[in-house]
């Protein structure tokens, strides 16, 4: 009997390894529904099958839902797989996790956001270098000294601090004059009612950059009903379906497209690199787009 | 000092929370003198607490029972995203802004129910519950999505704004000022001049006399519920309005908010103690320093801390207050 359950053990064993190799993309939140994950999920499947492996797609139920990441992972490292594509939800806390995978073999890139583990490649959009593309895009509309401001995400994510001092660097570079730079928390409502603050107390401000398109869209609603939608321009990140639809409508003037699909097919790429014995560079971008009237219909 | 003289004592008794009020605008007056008194920076925060007045409102109702509903922002959102779907899918409006409130009726009724029917030994626990489902629920309907375009009517009560040809075009007095007053006054009459209203204070005060004296316990909780939703649906009819969207994660810790202000506003936790006057100043207490805060650029990082502190402040006074009181 034990001969017996030893020998199908065995042979579970072999046909595992005859089998495709098998990868895990993690992302911070499920594809259904949420257009940047699901382009991320995407690119990795479409790469999967052009490369001919396997390619699991996992998210916690929420992005606020560490825990719930950090057990699946465990749970992907006991079964035992040949790489991770991981969008950890918290770097820190998920560095943990990271480290079990690395010593138990296993390879692992981290794709949209940077994890805190040394040596493990990061696959993903310059946040700083998205920002700047959108502080350039202003600048290029607006007189030197111009008064501007900027709506801040979370700003102990390193995401909202990238975006945040991107932007800053970009809009000062160029000779305008940040007199605002307040909080919406990547939210729509918070975003909304910080520009109204901002509009008060600087009615002057002639462009605003939001660090996501929800905040910009805020800040839109906020010009409208102060009636100074048409002289302050409102520049947002994301390229959500939301914001392209408001900039073909001329409510926002321009946003700025991260690159998802590349995410997912750039992360199993490495992975494949990587279990191939190759050696991968630390960052790799996916690439910045500026979205404004003359493109923005690919992203409704 | 102040405490000798009873006709002063009584006075702050009452209206020492609006004192605190008129002292923070002076304040801030003092610190922006040019933009704080501006009407058009007024116009804000009555249009950026407006939601959380309803919040506390109903919150108010079920902390007079000694009870705690924490599903309150979890419950605006789903009354969102259920009024956002709706106005989508080309519903008339008048039923459109219905359903934002009979969302949050039902999921108060819900709450009532299982605390009375299912015997929970707390509130806390199946409104925490409910404040996850409501959650789900809420993105589970467009699978996260946010909803936007939602037409005038719909946005009426969050987004309109009276000038009465005597504000400058952006000032004015919003509707969502209109609506936060009336449910006010609506809630100090239901609260001071109904039997309903009176035994609702008399179950916070102590609910084995409540009962004994005939009171029907369950049934006066199952409404108190009932209405803490209403108010939660109503704020998601009115946030939804303001920003011309549904999203899911709408209003989250708005509960939280809704407490403090409630708790600062003199409500006691113990139930059976609090005015509705009281929590309009908590809430106004509560925006005027976030407005107060944000104009003169301090990091939101310090206004979490301030927060914090006058919280923990305004129930120290309460207690002094009362020690004095009962020296007396």
């Amino acid at each position: 009997m034990k001969k017996l359950i030893l020998a199908g053990a065995a042979l579970a064993l072999m046909s595992g390894t005859a089998l495709a190799d098998k990868f895990l993309l993690d992302m911070k939140g499920p594809g259904a529904g949420n257009p940047f994950w699901a382009a991320v999920e995407a690119g990795a499947m479409e790469k999967g099958k052009e490369l001919g492996v396997e390619v699991m797609v996992m998210s916690p139920p929420t992005e606020s839902d560490v825990a719930a990441q950090i057990a699946q992972i465990e749970d992907m490292i006991a079964q035992g797989l040949d790489g991770i594509a991981l969008a950890p939800t918290d770097p820190n806390a998920l560095a943990p996790v990271v480290d079990a995978a690395k010593a138990a073999g296993i390879p692992v890139v981290f794709v949209d956001t940077k994890g805190s583990n040394e040596g493990v490649t990061f696959i993903g959009t310059d946040n700083e270098a998205g920002a700047k593309l959108a502080a350039d895009y202003i600048c290029g509309k607006l007189e030197k000294g111009s008064e501007v401001a900027i709506l801040q995400g979370i700003i102990t994510q390193s995401t909202g601090q990238a975006r945040a001092n991107g932007s800053k660097a970009g809009l000062e570079a160029c000779g305008l004059k940040v007199v605002a730079e307040q909080t919406g928390e990547w939210d729509r409502a918070k975003g909304q009612a910080a520009m109204e603050n901002i509009i008060t107390g600087n009615p002057n401000i002639k462009a605003v950059f939001a660090s996501n398109d929800n905040m910009a869209l805020g800040a839109v609603e906020a010009l409208k009903s102060a009636g100074k939608l048409a002289d302050v321009m409102v520049v947002g990140f994301d390229a959500n379906p939301d914001a392209a639809v408001s900039v073909l409508a001329g409510d926002m003037t321009a946003t700025v497209a991260q690159a998802p699909k590349n995410m997912g097919g750039f992360g199993i790429q490495a992975l494949v690199d990587l279990k191939a014995g190759k050696t991968i560079p630390p960052v790799i971008d996916t690439g910045t787009v500026l979205v404004d009237k003359s493109n923005a219909e690919q992203y409704k | 000092m102040l405490g000798n003289s009873p006709r002063i004592s009584s006075f702050l008794e009452h209206y020492g929370i609006v004192v605190i009020v008129v002292a923070m605008m002076a304040f801030l007056y003092a610190s922006r003198p040019d933009v704080f008194m501006s009407l058009a920076n007024l116009t804000n925060i009555i249009k950026q607490n407006a939601t959380l007045a309803l919040l506390a409102l109903g919150m108010f109702v079920v902390i007079v029972t000694a009870g705690i509903d924490l599903s309150v922002g979890s419950v605006m959102a789903l009354g969102m995203m259920c009024l956002a779907v709706t106005a989508k899918a080309g519903v008339p409006w008048p039923i459109v802004i219905l359903i934002g409130p009979l969302v949050g009726i039902t999921a108060g009724l819900v709450n009532g129910l299982g605390l009375t029917v299912l015997r929970l030994p707390h509130p806390f626990i199946m409104t925490l519950g409910t404040l996850n489902i409501a959650r789900g629920l809420s993105s589970l309907i467009t699978e996260g999505a946010p909803v936007s375009g939602l037409g005038r009517e719909v946005r009426y009560l969050g987004q309109a704004n009276y000038d009465f040809g005597f504000f400058p075009p952006p000032t004015g007095l919003p509707a969502s000022l209109f609506v936060v007053g009336i449910s006010a006054v609506g809630m100090w009459f239901f609260l001071n001049r109904t039997s309903m209203g009176r035994h609702i204070f008399a179950i916070g005060g102590n609910p084995h006399a409540a009962r004994v004296s005939g009171i029907n316990v369950d049934r006066v909780l199952v409404y108190v519920y009932a209405i803490s939703g209403f108010f939660a649906g109503l704020g998601g009819l009115l946030l939804a309005g303001r920003t011309d969207s549904g999203f899911p994660l709408a209003g989250q810790n708005a509960e939280l908010d809704a407490i403090a202000a409630v708790i600062i506003g003199g409500a006691s936790f113990f139930g059976g103690r609090g005015t509705v006057l009281g929590v309009m100043a908590g809430v106004l207490i509560m925006g005027l320093m976030r407005n107060g805060l944000n104009l003169n650029n301090v990091s939101p990082f310090w206004q979490q801390i301030l927060i914090g502190l006058v919280i923990i402040a305004a129930v120290y006074i309460d207690v002094l207050r009362r020690h004095a009181a009962v020296r007396r």
